[in-house]
């Protein structure tokens, strides 16, 4: 039982970080007041691009480069659906989605299954002095180890820093903060294609970290989850880290149960958390904070000769 | 020195608004034409193919029809919900919940025999509707947004069904997690055509209801009147929320129908496959080409079938990944979408300061 504990507790990490760095990116996103639903379409296509790269004899940190690049190919798309065409943004998030998928179900159709000696975690010898309990929690990769460095920098970022507040007065006021000189949609521009990069960085660890190959349809709505998170966590990168922990606790329990042949409702407990995130929704909807912690002027396309 | 200047349009015309559908949709056509024209086919190979087998040949035809049958209701159920501007994107969830509705009627044998599959029909519209309205109720009272929470519904539904598939339903002499079989009366009939079954009758006047009820009705009325300016709407006295909550209530419902449709006409059972998470993006497309006009998306429904029939043989024949599809429909979306910009703004050229001496 306790192999069990320390194995399920070890690829916590590894399974959290993916829906840490989407979530950040959406955060970065939704703080300018941009919604933005085409994440798993974004995730995939950097998923299976550096896994192409890595394929092609690219080493370690091109395939990211390559990742990230391919993810900010797509985020320009919906950028320029969102903030300069003013397109409904569900409907430019979900159109950036199916594109998404469809082309990295194109991309990858000769690359698929093919093993990649992907990312390796740190030296096992750097935490050997340590409890084994501990040793299995801190031995991860660098990228699992930026996404919680990111994590709070972004927070720092948003919540103390001038540009932070120019990008929040735009996602609670854009005609206050156009007012006061901030350019919107040169902000919003720029929210998108950052919270791009990490939404694509979320991918390449997916492939690069998790999995090793690239199989279609394996993003298998993490995505989608993120938007979930970014609810959960009130749009504060900081409470995301505890979000994400909890959405990847819950999925590296599942291959633990598989394995321990126990007996248990597999497909209850993987919806946990989906409900755990409505109750959560429902309860602090009663208590009004998270209508309240979502920026204003989210999903409001902003024209400055379009009065409100 | 020139600079754009974008204002928006006060009024439209219809003109200008048939201009601009039929605009996106061609050029959206054109792009796809020419990615497939690099994947080594011949323009008479993609006529033959979208337009020969899919609507010309009787197999083709056969499948495009039955597969039109829950995508008129699902292309309704978002439709009807963005008449309020209620994003429902839980289209696969609702499925589902009907689908599990009607299984539950038939393997519990609940209600007399004779009426069976009309208990069922009835299950599974309040399964559906109960998913969807209950995010409509969240918003209503709560504020959640449904963008979210009928997106993570979608994943309660497919969890339980997963769990009832592997569990307390499964056939015992199934090697595959599908349920016992519905009895013979409990489906319904086929019309002669291939798999062509009476869903058919149950999506198109579910079209017309919704036409009625949105061009006719005192609720639809008053939808219009929530969507053109919620607050305008509430100060003359229109009740917003419970507006709202009905129509994504019905929307829901229409959903669920949809998998009433898929277990009762064509599975004859539940199985793994009747909550396909393609349907969340293929139901916002059939609606969004439709311009959310019930009597448009019978039109717009049977185009994406056909696109999914075509999507199977170009699998089959050329070996593109089924993945394809879902990118071509996506381009379609993007550029009717797109070409709306010119529908709800006016682009002008404006001199700038420099130019006076």
């Amino acid at each position: 039982m306790s192999g069990i504990l320390t194995a399920w507790l070890g690829t916590i990490p590894t399974f959290a970080a993916p829906f840490l760095l989407a979530t950040i990116g959406l955060i970065i996103n939704e703080r300018a007041g941009v919604m933005n639903l085409g994440v798993e379409g974004i995730m995939a296509v950097a998923a299976v691009v550096a896994v192409i790269v890595n394929l092609s004899g690219g080493d370690i940190p091109l395939a990211i480069l390559g990742g990230i690049g391919a993810g900010l190919v797509l985020t320009a798309v919906f950028a320029f659906m969102a903030v300069v065409l003013r397109i409904e943004q569900v409907l430019a998030g979900l159109v950036t989605f199916a594109l998404g998928i469809g082309v990295s179900g194109y991309l990858g159709d000769s690359f698929e299954n093919q093993p990649i000696t992907g990312l390796s975690p740190l030296p096992a010898a750097w935490f050997a002095h340590l409890p084994p309990v501990l040793a299995g929690i801190l031995d991860q990769d660098l990228l699992t180890y930026f996404a919680f460095v990111a994590a709070v920098a972004i927070w720092f970022v948003i919540e103390h820093t001038d540009l932070g507040l120019r990008l929040r007065a735009t996602g609670e006021d854009a005609p206050a903060a156009d007012a006061a000189g901030v350019s919107v949609p040169l902000m919003r521009i720029g929210a998108v294609m950052a919270g791009g990069v990490f939404c694509a960085l979320a991918g390449t660890h997916l492939t690069l970290v998790g999995s090793h190959l690239w199989v279609d349809g394996m993003v298998a709505g993490r995505g989608w989850i993120a938007v979930a998170m970014v609810t959960l966590s009130r749009w504060s990168a900081l409470r995301a880290i505890a979000a994400a922990l909890l959405f990847g606790a819950v999925e590296a329990l599942v291959p633990q149960l598989l394995s321990s042949g126990l007996n248990v409702p597999v497909y209850l407990i993987e919806m946990s958390p989906y409900l755990a995130t409505l109750a959560y929704l429902l309860i602090s909807g009663f208590f009004q904070t998270t209508a309240d912690a979502q920026p204003a002027d989210l999903a409001r396309p902003y024209l400055r000769e379009e009065r409100r | 020195m020139y600079k754009p200047l974008v204002s928006p349009r006060l009024a439209v015309s219809r003109r200008l608004t048939a201009l601009t559908l039929t605009g996106g949709i061609v050029t959206g056509l054109i792009v796809c034409t020419c990615f497939l024209l690099t994947q080594g086919m011949g323009l008479s190979d993609l006529a033959s193919q979208f337009i020969g087998y899919t609507f010309g040949d009787p197999e083709g035809l056969d499948q495009t029809l039955t597969r039109s049958i829950p995508f008129i209701l699902m292309g309704l159920s978002v439709a009807i919900c963005l008449r309020v501007k209620f994003w429902n994107i839980g289209v696969q969830g609702q499925v589902w919940a009907g689908a599990m509705a009607a299984t539950a009627v038939s393997l519990y044998h609940i209600g007399p025999a004779a009426l069976r599959i009309e208990a069922m029909f009835l299950a599974a519209a309040i399964g559906g509707g109960l998913w969807c309205g209950v995010c409509g109720a969240a918003r209503l009272y709560l504020r959640a947004n449904e963008v979210v929470t009928t997106l993570l519904m979608n994943y309660v539904a497919a969890f339980l069904a997963q769990q009832l598939l592997y569990g307390a339903w499964r056939n015992p002499t199934d090697s595959y997690p599908v349920s016992q079989s519905f009895a013979p009366g409990e489906t319904l009939a086929l019309l002669g055509f291939g798999h062509l079954h009476a869903g058919i009758f149950i999506s198109l006047a579910g079209a017309l209801f919704c036409f009625w009820l949105c061009t006719y009705s005192r609720v639809g009325f008053m939808a219009r009147a929530v969507a053109a300016n919620p607050l305008a709407a509430r100060a003359v006295g229109i009740p917003v929320g419970r507006v709202v909550l009905l129509m994504a209530t019905l929307g829901g419902a229409l959903s669920g129908l949809a998998g009433f449709c898929i277990v009762c006409g064509e599975e004859h059972k539940l199985t793994q496959f009747v909550g396909d998470p393609d349907f969340i993006f293929k139901s916002i497309v059939i609606a969004y080409l439709a311009r959310a006009n019930p009597l448009g998306v019978i039109i717009a429904a049977i185009a994406v079938a056909g696109l999914d029939t075509a999507g199977d043989s170009l699998k089959a024949f050329y070996q593109l990944p089924g993945a394809t599809v879902l990118a071509i429909e996506a381009t379609l979306l993007l550029c009717v979408s797109s070409f709306e910009f010119l529908l709800r703004y006016r682009l002008d050229w404006v001199k700038t300061g420099k130019v006076a001496k």
